[in-house]
């Protein structure tokens, strides 16, 4: 038996062939693969995508955290960065004494990574409620300041002459320039 | 001379089937390339993506420790303010306990607030009114205390009382705070 093609239908055939293999060999060879690594960098664009959320909210979170202890500790960021000016004190404070004179601004050892001033301070009051009134200011100051020992009350007269030592705290990065500079008198 | 009467038909290699098939063939190849183009333009927007969400990350990661820190060193700052408000109430209490201590019959002259003691100056009408209504409750607070007198013009005694606290404790009361 013999099968009679054309020439031309032939070619058409060769043609259909050649396109088979041609589909079959881009399709296995660079086609699928691709594809396979199409899903694989979506799902891992995914992964990315869900870990950037939740730093995303973790980064909200610590924003909010920030700023809600900033606005709720504000006089105490404010007053660790004011350097210590000791005329503004005294023009404050001499409202709770009959004198007050600040002397000496000197420089000790830092606490706890804070740089730390000491100021002498005598003054003279007409009762001690005078100086309860005054501790009690003194925790709403510009400066956050320690009242320390010791404390020397003498009586003068109808006065009470008080001297004491005052502790003075400051932020530790101005250690060698702005502080020293600003709180020596 | 016509041998025929219909004009002959002319001879092509690009019979309609030929064009049928090539159209098809055509398409074929436009849809995998269409697609495989796609999928390039795809993976390559995803290595960006995935670029500037590393970098992303890095940053946020970047800002998470800057603020971080600056949440530490307010706590820091809280704590140890709150320490040094505390302190200064607590002086005050103790300030004002000390001036309730001293009864009426007693007149302070000096009184000096020592880190780990007290040392008074005043005058009293006499011993007992300053052993039992001064030195008392000072010997209840400190661990030690010495009391020294000498007479006044007017007949009363001048007092000098040294009281003192174990370094111990007043090291502990330190650390407490």
């Amino acid at each position: 038996m013999k099968i009679k093609i054309s020439r031309h239908y032939l070619y058409i055939l060769l043609i259909s062939v050649f396109l088979f293999l041609f589909v079959l060999v881009f399709s296995f060879g660079l086609l699928i693969p691709k594809g396979k690594e199409y899903r694989e960098s979506r799902l891992e664009l995914q992964k990315e995508n869900v870990e950037l959320r939740k730093y995303q909210n973790f980064y909200d979170k610590t924003f909010k955290t920030l700023k809600d202890l900033q606005s709720k500790n504000r006089h105490i960021i404010t007053a660790f960065d004011t350097t210590f000016n000791p005329d503004r004190f005294e023009k404050k404070y001499k409202t709770f004494f009959s004198s007050l004179h600040v002397m000496k601004v000197e420089r000790s050892k830092d606490e706890e990574g804070f740089a730390t001033y000491e100021v002498n301070t005598t003054s003279k009051i007409s009762s001690p409620k005078n100086f309860y009134n005054f501790l009690d200011a003194l925790n709403k100051a510009d400066w956050i300041i320690g009242v320390n020992f010791p404390i020397d009350f003498k009586r003068e007269g109808e006065m009470i002459k008080s001297s004491f030592t005052m502790k003075v705290y400051t932020n530790n990065k101005d250690k060698n320039s702005t502080a020293s500079g600003s709180v020596a008198k | 001379m016509k041998y025929s009467y219909i004009k002959p038909r002319k001879k092509t290699p690009v019979t309609p089937e030929l064009q049928i098939v090539f159209t098809f063939f055509a398409m074929t190849l436009l849809m995998l390339i269409a697609t495989y183009s796609f999928l390039l333009y795809k993976d390559y927007t995803f290595i960006q993506d995935k670029q500037s969400i590393i970098e992303h990350k890095k940053e946020l990661e970047a800002s998470i420790d800057h603020m971080q820190n600056q949440i530490n060193f307010i706590q820091k700052q809280k704590a140890l303010a709150e320490k040094i408000f505390t302190q200064n109430m607590v002086l005050k209490d103790s300030i004002a306990n000390l001036f309730d201590l001293v009864p009426q019959r007693i007149t302070l002259s000096r009184a000096q607030l020592l880190k780990n003691g007290l040392i008074l100056y005043g005058i009293t009408p006499n011993k007992d009114v300053y052993n039992f209504m001064l030195q008392a409750p000072l010997r209840s607070i400190f661990h030690k205390t010495y009391s020294s007198f000498y007479p006044a013009k007017n007949g009363w005694l001048m007092f000098v009382s040294t009281n003192y606290m174990d370094e111990s404790q007043t090291e502990g009361l330190d650390s407490e705070n």
